[in-house]
């Protein structure tokens, strides 16, 4: 699967020190494995790739880039560990692409120079995979900060 | 009083409490446990002044709170809330008081039509309006004048409070039980509004933290079921929107009143790196610090609490002993603990009995888990 990288977001991945093809490699992975998450109403995907020091996600349609980002965060798991009942609509826009399960907004425990605190994520409750909107990694990057100021 | 009839702040106390205030959120270890009265005109009263001029005077409040917070021996945080709970943005009227938070006496929604033609203001609105204005004028204050004592705070409440502020509460009550699909879309409102509110000071600042919760929906005016439909669901909605829009990263759950029967849904809130989870009663008595890790204390830095009334209104022995209580139950949780008041410090409680808050912590609250 071929996607196109536009001049905006060649420079993102520039600016993350993200490479073309590591994105390229991600994305024929989530496609070959199933390992990814597709919009409920529409045609977008994301994918991710993990790392040791870092989880990076490509938001993609079947011919184009949409976004990239990534957190450095390590997702350990569900907060609390079981994915128990809980009593509000926690059903996401996205859907597991393997499973075909709608994903689930939970709290998910991730660490980070040896802190471990909570974080929104987006859960498969079938594959157990879990992701982060790009929104959230936002949060997270200020969290990020605040942790490399104060741990250091 | 203008910034230069203030004594400076003590660098070295600054440093040794910021330390102090670091070690709940990065787990760095520190020597005990901090304590955060939530002082807001509490500090006026330390001056001479009255809950009405703290109110008025934004500036000279953070002034005031900034002092307060080195003479305690405190959180080193600058706090400052506007206490209208953006009642005046959609054109409520208030009425400054002398010794109490502005008081509303006209809300813009007086029927349930009302409820259906009411906009939410956007982002670029809302900072233009009395609230925003009001309260970042306070901020800024404190990160011209205290920059290490800065955090970008925005008061909200939970949705019930917002909502209660554009409606007259006999009214809102009244439509939870007559017609509770309009309590639905005022609350959902309430909620967009907080979203918008946090955006607002996360882009002016770089981060936020917000100030939720559920004050008015508390075991004491409402069932369970009503708390979960008005204030649990529409407040983890609106959380996660602010959360999703890269407006965080403090989410601080401010569990006002009586909260037995609602405590445990709380726990699946959405939550981020840094959540604080207070909550004020368990029945009539102060929320056992136990009760609040047992739930948790695996979760989130756990805030626990000290009874306002008792704080207000007891002896300093009394106060020394329910937070020596507190602070050996608390100080250990493994993801941070606080001491602190059930809710704000009341206006003129006696300093003995906060100083006797701060020393029941430095007496007990040494860390062992370090």
């Amino acid at each position: 699967m071929d996607i196109k990288i536009t001049e905006e977001l060649d420079n993102l991945l520039k600016d993350n020190g993200m490479k073309k093809e590591e994105i390229q490699e991600m994305i024929d992975n989530a496609e070959s494995s199933e390992t990814k998450l597709e919009a409920r109403d529409g045609d977008i995907s994301i994918a991710k790739g993990v790392s040791d020091n870092l989880t990076m996600y490509a938001v993609y349609s079947p011919s184009e880039l949409v976004n990239v980002y990534a957190h450095k965060m390590k997702i350990l798991g569900l907060t609390g560990g079981e994915l128990d009942d809980i009593e509000y609509d926690d059903t996401s826009d996205w859907v597991c692409a393997k499973c075909g399960e709608i994903a689930l907004e939970r709290n998910v425990d991730m660490t980070y120079m040896g802190v471990t605190r909570p974080g929104p994520g987006i859960v498969c409750p079938k594959c157990n995979e879990f992701y982060i909107s790009d929104g959230v990694a936002k949060t997270l990057k200020t969290a990020e900060s605040i942790l490399e100021e104060k741990r250091a | 009083m203008p910034a230069k009839d203030y004594a400076p702040i003590d660098q070295n106390w600054l440093e040794d409490a910021g330390n102090l205030w670091t070690t709940p959120w990065v787990d760095k270890p520190s020597e005990r446990v901090i304590v955060d009265p939530i002082i807001l005109s509490h500090a006026a009263s330390l001056f001479r002044k009255n809950a009405g001029y703290f109110y008025q005077n934004p500036d000279e409040a953070v002034r005031m709170v900034c002092a307060a917070c080195e003479l305690y021996d405190v959180t080193p945080v600058g706090h400052y809330l506007y206490a209208d709970y953006w009642g005046l943005d959609y054109g409520a009227e208030i009425k400054m008081q002398t010794n109490s938070p502005p008081g509303i006496t006209k809300r813009p929604i007086k029927t349930a039509e009302d409820v259906d033609n009411f906009e939410v203001l956007g982002t670029d609105e809302l900072v233009k309006g009395p609230t925003l204005t009001t309260h970042y004028k306070a901020l800024d204050t404190v990160l011209e004048e205290y920059p290490k004592m800065f955090a970008p705070i925005t008061q909200l409440g939970g949705t019930m409070e917002v909502a209660t502020n554009w409606a007259a509460i006999e009214d809102v009550f009244m439509w939870m039980i007559t017609e509770p699909e309009v309590v639905d879309k005022l609350c959902t409102k309430a909620g967009d509004h907080m979203v918008n509110a946090c955006r607002a000071t996360a882009e002016r600042y770089g981060a936020n933290v917000m100030i939720t919760g559920s004050v008015i929906a508390s075991g004491d005016l409402m069932d369970r079921e009503q708390i979960k439909r008005f204030s649990f669901q529409p407040v983890s909605r609106a959380v996660r929107k602010v959360l999703n829009a890269g407006a965080g990263p403090g989410v601080y759950y401010h569990l006002c009143g009586n909260h037995t029967d609602d405590f445990e849904m709380w726990k699946d809130a959405p939550m981020s790196p840094f959540t604080i989870m207070q909550i004020g009663y368990d029945g009539q008595n102060i929320f056992p610090t136990s009760k609040l890790v047992e739930n948790f204390g695996d979760r989130c830095t756990c805030f626990g609490t000290v009874d306002t009334k008792i704080v207000d209104r007891g002896t300093p022995a009394q106060v020394y002993e329910q937070a020596r209580d507190q602070v050996i139950a608390g100080k250990d949780s493994p993801r941070g603990f606080i001491l602190g008041t059930a809710c704000e410090c009341p206006t003129n409680a006696p300093p003995v009995n906060v100083h006797a808050l701060v020393k029941a912590a430095k007496d007990f609250g040494k860390y062992e888990k370090f």
